[in-house]
């Protein structure tokens, strides 16, 4: 019996490095090769490449490709005269297809021009437009999103999202209708109603996620600010005091 | 008689008013959004949206049969609801006197989407079979036959649902054997009905 484990230990330590070194070794030969003649070595180049690029079960592991072109946003005009033509010769699937194009052309632009009217910086923070987002997901309004988000580069930092949020909207409306159950709780309050340039608000704190801000604008869209490692409520006002809430409303159509 | 002429007027009369609805709707989003308002361009095609999918509700509702089995349709509960939310347009028909014989579409749904997946993996349910669902063939469609008890007189009640893409066709039929709830199904026009809905 001992002897056995012991003739399987010894066969795994030596098998197993020798695997590995074998990949090591190969490599180096790759790169020698490579850099004494790399015109000559392409095609065994490509070969070896292919041995290594396949996973256990032998399919083959993507390395990259272009991507996915950035395409601009539908052009609004022409699908409504797409919808319009479409709707005249009865081809009625075909025009809602346009009229839901064009919905999104208009959603995108109306992201893009919220996310140029908000203000800059906030709170010491700059923006960070490489993670500007917006998001329309072609069914209403229920799904534009619109993200921009204010960062330090270290710790602090501040998400705007502006839309209509799922995932906070039915917490709102729960709150708004039942505020008794939760402003009750003193001892350990870490939820409150505020108000942000006139407008309702709740203002929430947890440890793990630091500052959440919410203002409802009119009957379905609202404004949530994520605010992490702020030091305290009245810095988290005064950022969300920096924005346009009632531009904001205008852009959205919301009273 | 009377009664038939004047579902046909009024059939006459509201197609064309969803049109001109369409067309105002189209006309006011181009303006707002010439004019740069594009909220109310959204609105406004999101309007234009709802009225197609109304035109093409009544549409598919010229196509369902008037008739199942012995039992005339009631053109007075016809009902087509248009909504750009989640749900997309319910068309609705219903046949008999004391009703619960009825086609319900629900179309351009992406909940619908995710349910007609659901519907056909067996493992969580869907296209499976056990006492009282199976799983048909409807006109090439896989559907699911489901018997929902008796009616009064004893016989079997029927719901018969067929997915295709984003839009579910619910067949119910009351007091009729499985092969006569197939037949009825098979005479539902499906491929012309897909057409116009996709």
């Amino acid at each position: 019996m001992k002897t056995a484990i012991l003739l399987i230990a010894a066969i795994a330590l030596i098998t197993l490095p020798k695997h590995a070194d074998a990949q090591l070794l190969k490599k180096l030969k790759d790169k020698v090769n490579k850099a004494i003649a790399p015109a000559s070595t392409t095609t065994t180049d490509q070969t070896n490449s292919t041995d290594n690029q396949v996973d256990a079960t032998g399919k083959p592991t993507n390395k990259g490709g272009g991507g996915l072109k950035n395409t601009p946003p539908p052009d609004v005009n022409e699908q409504i005269s797409d919808a319009e033509k479409s709707h005249q010769a009865a081809q009625y699937s075909d025009a809602r297809y346009s009229l839901q194009q064009a919905l999104i052309g208009i959603e995108l632009q109306l992201g893009r021009q919220m996310l140029k009217s908000l203000p800059d910086p906030v709170a010491g923070l700059a923006k960070d437009t490489i993670q500007d987002k917006v998001v329309s997901a072609q069914w209403g309004w229920s799904n534009l999103t619109i993200q921009r988000v204010y960062t330090d580069k270290k710790e602090k930092q501040l998400t705007v999202t502006i839309g209509n949020n799922g995932l906070y909207s039915g917490f709102v409306t729960m709150y708004f209708n039942n505020a008794y159950g939760m402003q009750a709780n003193a001892d350990n309050q870490n939820m409150k109603q505020v108000k942000v340039k006139g407008n309702k608000a709740i203002i929430q704190y947890d440890d793990s996620k630091g500052y959440t801000l919410i203002v409802p604008i009119g009957q379905a869209s609202m404004i949530v600010w994520e605010a992490i490692n702020f030091a305290d409520e009245t810095e988290v006002m005064n950022a969300a005091n920096a924005f346009d809430i009632d531009g904001m409303k205008k852009q959205m159509g919301e009273q | 008689m009377k009664k038939l002429i004047v579902i046909a007027v009024i059939l006459f009369v509201t197609q064309p008013s969803f049109s001109q609805d369409f067309k105002a709707d189209i006309a006011t989003a181009k303006t707002a959004y010439a004019g740069g308002k594009l909220a109310d361009a959204h609105f406004a095609l999101e309007q234009a949206m709802q009225e197609i999918d109304m035109i093409v509700g009544q549409e598919v509702l010229k196509l369902l049969p008037t008739k199942i089995d012995t039992l005339n349709s009631n053109p007075k509960e016809d009902h087509v609801m248009a909504n750009s939310g989640f749900i997309g347009a319910t068309i609705h028909r219903s046949y008999g006197l004391h009703g619960g014989s009825e086609i319900e579409i629900i179309s351009n749904s992406p909940m619908l989407a995710g349910l007609n997946a659901f519907l056909n993996m067996p493992m969580l349910g869907g296209m499976m079979r056990d006492e009282n669902t199976k799983v048909v063939k409807v006109q090439g469609y896989k559907s699911r036959l489901e018997k929902q008890g008796d009616n009064e007189n004893g016989k079997p009640n029927y719901s018969l649902q067929i997915p295709f893409t984003s839009a579910l066709l619910t067949l119910t039929v009351k007091g009729k054997s499985e092969s006569e709830v197939l037949t009825l199904a098979n005479s539902i026009p499906m491929e012309q009905i897909a057409k116009l809905i996709q």
